[in-house]
């Protein structure tokens, strides 16, 4: 697995569905838990990357 | 009359904690908390597989002079067989020089520490802390 991308997607929607199940006791909620966890992964993933681009080295 | 296995006993905290500590989602499995198990053995098994699989370094590091060493040694070993197991295959090494060595030390030293939350979880299960 060499794509940067995939590793993150990866990395966050297992971790997001661990801590889901840990956290919450309904399926509504672990869903909705999930998904606001993957997203933020992803996000600030994405945000951090953003602001470390000037500095590649 | 099918019965619903709710209640919770005090002796079974500590072989729920073993097995869980063995194999992640084991402890929930053990106390028939199934979906839950089952979540736990196929996430936090597929974050160490995929560690293993980019290369990740599960050397045993156990001592004073290294701290961090130390500390990212217990995380992975937090996962329990599939470390040693892994270890005994011959993935012991990893490989610095890949690419995603680094990513495969995160996912398996993550799936370790996660696994000590779950420990905590089948515990807590367990003690009728948690449903």
């Amino acid at each position: 697995m060499r794509s940067h991308l995939l590793v993150l997607l990866t990395f966050s929607a297992l971790v997001s569905a661990v801590f889901a199940m840990l956290l919450r006791d309904d399926n509504e909620g672990r869903l909705r838990f999930a998904l606001m966890a993957f997203g933020a992964f992803v996000l600030s993933a994405a945000v951090v990357g953003w602001i470390m681009h000037p500095f590649p080295n | 009359m099918a019965t619903v296995v709710t209640e919770t006993r005090r002796g079974a905290a500590v072989p729920a904690c073993l097995f869980a500590w063995m194999l992640p989602g084991a402890g929930h499995l053990y106390l028939r908390r199934t979906a839950k198990g089952l979540l736990f053995l196929g996430a936090i098994g597929t974050l160490f597989v995929l560690g293993v699989a980019m290369d990740a370094r599960l050397q045993m590091s156990l001592g004073l002079d290294d701290i961090l060493a130390s500390l990212f040694s217990l995380a992975q070993m937090a996962i329990g067989i599939p470390y040693f197991a892994a270890r005994a295959l011959g993935f012991e090494a990893g490989q610095v020089t890949s690419v995603t060595h680094e990513y495969g030390n995160t996912f398996t030293a993550v799936g370790g520490l996660l696994n000590i939350l779950v420990i905590l979880d089948a515990y807590d299960t367990a003690v009728g802390r948690k449903p």
